[in-house]
């Protein structure tokens, strides 16, 4: 007779023993997947605390307290049973249920952008949950109904019911708010619609700085928000025999609006020079509306027989955005920078809002045993991507942009590009296609020894091509930053002709950019004790990207992982990573063919070949030779039966050949945490996590002399237009803090929990640079070619405190109260106390609250049903 | 029948009667668990003094056995099990965590002294085994195997592959109270048919043992419980 471990068998009992009182509590999604998977909110993040009642009979009726997980941490105790009561006399329905329900009051600065974030905390009544459960114990059929609500634009519904072991229907309403900006202020009329349009008083084109100033300041405060209404259906269910199959659709409308921008070009270049009109250019900080509508649908068939496995899965994703554009008018004067008037002024500028665009993905799975204790698993998925959206014409302006002065005749007549007869073709017609073969084996021909092999190839191929071509001029490109450019810049309207502009290289065509990647990975398992465990991974990987600065990039990686349990009571599991990179020749500039002076007639001005793309030795962080490293150690520690010590300490660098680029970052991390679990009435916990990172990049400025100048083709660093002079390094450096305390226990009248969590973040910002004509500002150098922009930060705090007893039967309350405290720093928000409005640009948002504090207090009546 | 004898018969005569007639009762009657409730989670093998037992089994071997082998076949063979388990029955007894009519009024005479006595007198004997059982009957392969399909785990996780108990491994993780598991293997269908019955219709759980063997018995089928009963029997 085979033998079984008896322990195995008894914890395999005791957790059949246990799972009737699980099952009823527990939270699991199944594999329908539609929704969410977490449906708790502000008031109760994990959406079911008051459901949850530690049960002093612990996890098993084999051994009292609970189990270790096989790495050594505690289980928590389960819940207990929710109390089913009979439907009615006889019946073989029972129910239970619970209603939370009571007030929530708010002090402080309860308007503060990270206090909002993601709750929609107001002053008022509020439904804590709603959880009503039926279940009928005969045929494992049940209903559960579970809701909270805070606000109309922060709850949350959901349905489910069922047999086990049959079928399961879901279905669930919820809002999810997210506040952008409490502080913003807008100066402009028609916010939340796509035509912004400027208050009286300011005059399109042709507003001084001090009126938009008085805008600004008139501007009334407004918070940017959006609120996500989720609602979806699902049934999953056995069909035939070991057939079952699934159906979901989830339905997300997106309402609000952001902030967005307004490009009237540069600003910086053209300062203000006492003119009460200021300096030329436009930076608008513009609001946007939010109205999408994504429909995901899901359909799966899987058959999970003795032998074969198979699965097949539909995923269809729709986007809808009901806002096609965003119109704005601008205030300021745009002027050329030759001393002549504009032939019209710049008062409009025009945003193309995202496409409607489908996605579709048809993946399928077979996986079949094979000796050995073997296991052979294939998939195929073929994806496409498309959308097909009217285009918008290049400019909303009417009349006559651009100047004329002498031979400089760069006018733009806005009836030739603000029709869609302006385009190429009317409509995207874009299209992305993915395909996707894996094919894998695993085997363990012993106890102690396992192998894998992985074979993967995807492709992702980019079908769209779009041609920037206006039939009606016979010119290619695009009339760049809403005519405000070409009415600044003699030559950089942003189109190309075999007249005037056939010496501008400008883009005239999308890139298809898209990618091929095989896979190979090559791995084995090794127990040489029965403590220790030998992992060793090789994974090759060959990608071969289109259009881009390579055609080919290999990366070899090696990984090897230790875990092992004979140091006392501790696990350790280790492991470090390392991979090198590297691939073709690097070519800097391979988007020749994507720009006008690969088009017959491009005559180089004044004989000269165009400006440089790029520095020669500019390598992208994604293209560049990279070596990389990763270690990582997780020590747990059980500190007797009731608590547990856990470490981890991990650290990543990368280094990337690029002498212009990014060239190292690193992260090194550790976190600390013990938990405490002496019974079912008391829990604690602490923690601690600090993590620090680094980036560092280098690049060299260009010598604006030379732009169209004989040397602004060269590429070479070093040479007269990337000169070493203008070499300088940026040197992100970031330290995060995290810290918590938790500690529950019941004294068996009143229940008392107290949490506290604290976060920081610190960021700097270095740089060096080899002269002062690597910099924007040469007059802001210091002698020693160092500097540092202002230190950000950003520290919250949050107390927690609950108190919950006992009325009457079947009915309690809870107290419950929390002080959120917290600071912000970010020198990009400098100076907006005075305006924001600040030459030709216009800032809408303010910025977080530099400190804040909130306190929320709250009672709760918890009444079982 | 030596004449000290005839009273305690009695009492088993009067014992296994009751036995039968609840077996015919209808389910319902017997639903509601008893009151009371002995955690053995953290029990500890006991010690009790065997020579001591011995003047104190008088009225029990009058259906037990002298040497635990019982004189009907409803009731339980009590020779060779393990010490902690007869102690912890009889504890269960005496608080009323485990009813039976004859039980819990000899039990309430006992000190716990006695009672480890007699569960170690009772331990000392060799079980009353018959050392045979078809390994390919249905009673075997669900003993053996259990049947995870229906959620009914392997008997042997528990009692032992052969029927007369585990032998666990030394762990660091927390143990199942082993030595309060019964062995099995000797046992009768019919005193086999009444545990099994009266775990799963919920009369006997008054102990964290029956509440595991009530999640066990609810999957059992009537059929499986015989078949179990004539394959430990033969065992």
């Amino acid at each position: 007779m085979r033998a079984f471990n008896p322990i195995s068998v008894a914890v395999l009992l005791g957790l059949c023993v246990g799972w009737s009182v699980v099952a009823a509590a527990s939270d699991t999604s199944g594999t329908m997947r539609v929704g969410d998977m977490q449906y708790g909110n502000g008031l109760d993040p994990r959406g079911w605390t008051p459901l949850v009642d530690p049960d002093a009979d612990g996890m098993s009726w084999l051994h009292a307290g609970t189990l270790r997980t096989p790495s050594g941490a505690l289980y928590p105790y389960p819940n207990a049973p929710l109390g089913d009561k009979p439907l009615a006399p006889g019946s073989d329905w029972t129910y239970w249920g619970l209603l939370q329900l009571g007030y929530i009051h708010l002090n402080g600065d309860r308007n503060a952008e990270f206090f909002r974030q993601y709750t929609d905390w107001k002053n008022g009544a509020a439904l804590g949950l709603l959880a009503v459960g039926l279940n009928n114990t005969k045929t494992g059929s049940y209903v559960e109904f579970r809701g909270s609500r805070i606000s109309s634009d922060d709850q949350y519904y959901r349905l489910r019911a069922g047999r086990y072991g049959s079928y399961r229907v879901e279905a669930f309403y919820r809002d999810i708010p997210h506040t952008v900006s409490t502080a913003a202020y807008p100066l402009w009329n028609g916010v939340g619609g796509t035509n912004l349009t400027l208050p009286a008083g300011l005059t399109p084109g042709d507003s001084t700085v001090a009126a938009v100033q008085q805008a600004s300041r008139d501007a009334a405060r407004r918070e940017i928000k959006l609120t996500r209404t989720r609602t979806g259906l699902s049934v999953e269910g056995g069909l035939y025999r070991n057939w079952v199959g699934f159906a979901s659709i989830t339905n997300e409308e997106r309402n609000g609006d952001r902030l967005w921008g307004g490009p009237m070009f540069f600003n910086f270049a053209f300062p203000s020079t006492g003119s009460p009109y200021g300096g030329n250019g436009g930076v608008l900080e513009t609001v946007r509306p939010i109205d999408f509508t994504t429909t995901d649908v899901n359909l799966g068939l899987r058959n999970v027989g003795k032998l074969w496995h198979f699965n097949a899965l539909y995923t269809g994703s729709f986007f809808r955005d009901h806002k096609d554009y965003l119109n704005y008018q601008n205030p300021f004067l745009v002027s050329p920078v030759v001393g002549v008037p504009a032939a019209g002024l710049v008062t409009n500028g025009q945003f193309s809002l995202e496409p409607d665009n489908d996605y579709h993905n048809l993946r399928l799975e077979l996986s079949r045993e094979l000796t050995w204790r073997g296991e052979l698993s294939l998939a195929a998925a073929y994806g496409t991507m498309r959308q097909d959206d009217d285009l918008l014409p290049p400019v909303n302006c009417t009349g006559t942009l651009g100047f004329s002065a002498g031979p400089l005749q760069q006018l733009i007549p806005c009836a030739d590009w603000n029709t869609s007869a302006a385009l190429s073709k009317t409509s995207a017609n874009a299209r992305i296609d993915t395909h996707l073969l894996d094919a894998k084996v695993s085997f363990h021909p012993t106890n102690a020894f396992a192998w894998h092999a992985d074979l993967r190839y995807y492709q992702e191929d980019n079908k769209t091509r779009y041609l920037s071509y206006n039939p009606i001029t016979g010119q290619y490109g695009y009339i760049s930053e809403n005519g405000s450019q070409g009415t600044v810049v003699p030559g950089e309207v942003g189109i190309f002709d075999n007249g005037y502009y056939n010496t501008s290289n400008v883009q005239i065509a999308s890139i298809p950019f898209g990618y091929q990647d095989t896979l190979f990975e090559l791995g084995t398992d090794w127990n040489p004790s029965r403590s220790n465990t030998l992992g060793l991974t090789y994974t090759y990987d060959h990608d071969q990207p289109k259009h881009r600065e390579r055609s080919r990039l290999d990366e070899q990686r090696i990984k090897l992982t230790w875990s092992n349990r004979a140091v006392g009571r501790a696990t350790l599991r280790a492991s470090f990573e390392y991979g090198d990179r590297d691939g073709g020749k690097y070519n800097y500039d391979p988007y020749l063919a994507y720009y006008s002076a690969s088009l017959p007639g491009y005559v180089p001005a004044d004989g000269i070949a165009p400006t440089a793309f790029t520095v020669d030795a500019m390598r992208k962080y994604d293209m560049s030779d990279r070596k990389e490293a990763k270690a990582k150690l997780i020590v747990l520690y059980p500190l007797g039966e009731t608590s547990t010590l856990t470490s981890t300490f991990y650290g990543t660098r990368d280094h990337y050949d690029a002498p212009v680029g990014r060239q190292n970052t690193s992260t090194t991390g550790f976190t600390a945490s013990w938990d405490w679990q002496p019974g079912p009435q008391t829990t604690g916990s602490a923690y601690i996590g600090v993590e620090s990172t680094h980036l560092k990049l280098a690049n060299v400025a260009d010598n604006e002399a030379l732009v169209d100048e004989p040397g602004g083709e060269n590429a070479d660093l070093g040479g007269p237009f990337y000169p070493l002079e203008n070499y300088w390094h940026d040197l992100d450096n970031e330290r995060d803090y995290n810290a918590g305390i938790t500690f529950a226990h019941d004294f068996g009248r009143v229940r008392l929990d107290l949490g506290w969590n604290y976060t920081q973040s610190l960021s700097k910002m270095n740089y060096d640079y080899a002269s002062p004509g690597a910099l924007t500002h040469p007059e802001a150098a210091t002698p020693d070619g160092v500097g540092a922009f202002p230190n950000n930060h950003y520290r919250s705090s949050t107390f927690n405190a609950g108190l919950t007893f006992p009325v009457v039967r079947n009915v309690s309350v809870r107290l419950f109260g929390s002080y959120q405290s917290g600071s912000f720093l970010d020198w990009h928000y400098l100076g907006f106390d005075d305006t924001l409005v600040y030459d030709h640009r216009i800032y809408t948002d303010e910025g977080p609250q530099l400190h804040y504090s909130v306190t929320t207090l709250g009672v709760m009546l918890n009444v079982k049903l | 029948m030596r004449t000290d004898m005839v009273l305690p018969a009695l009492f088993c005569l009067a014992w296994s009667f009751p036995v039968l007639a609840q077996e015919a009762a209808p389910a319902a009657s017997r639903a509601a668990p008893p009151p009371a409730f002995l955690d053995l989670r953290g029990q500890q093998p006991i010690a009790g003094d065997a020579h001591a037992g011995a003047g104190k089994v008088t009225v029990c071997a009058a259906c037990h056995g002298q040497q635990g082998t019982a004189v009907v076949p409803a009731l339980a063979n009590l020779g060779g099990q393990p010490a902690t388990y007869l102690y912890v029955q009889l504890k269960a007894f005496k608080g009323g965590e485990r009813t039976d009519a004859v039980m819990n009024g000899q039990a309430a005479l006992l000190s716990d002294a006695d009672m480890r006595d007699i569960a170690a007198y009772f331990a000392g004997f060799p079980p009353a085994i018959h050392g045979g059982g078809d390994d390919g009957s249905a009673g075997a392969r669900l003993y053996r195997d259990g049947d995870p399909a229906r959620g009914i785990p392997p008997c042997q996780g528990c009692h032992g592959a052969d029927g007369l108990g585990p032998r666990p491994e030394k762990r660091q993780a927390p143990q199942p109270p082993w030595s309060t598991f019964p062995h099995l293997a000797g046992q009768s269908v019919t005193f086999m048919t009444k545990a099994l019955g009266d775990y799963r219709s919920g009369a006997r759980a008054g102990t964290s043992n029956a509440r595991i063997m009530q999640g066990v018995a609810q999957a059992l089928t009537d059929e499986d419980i015989q078949a179990l009963g004539a394959y430990l029997s033969s065992r």
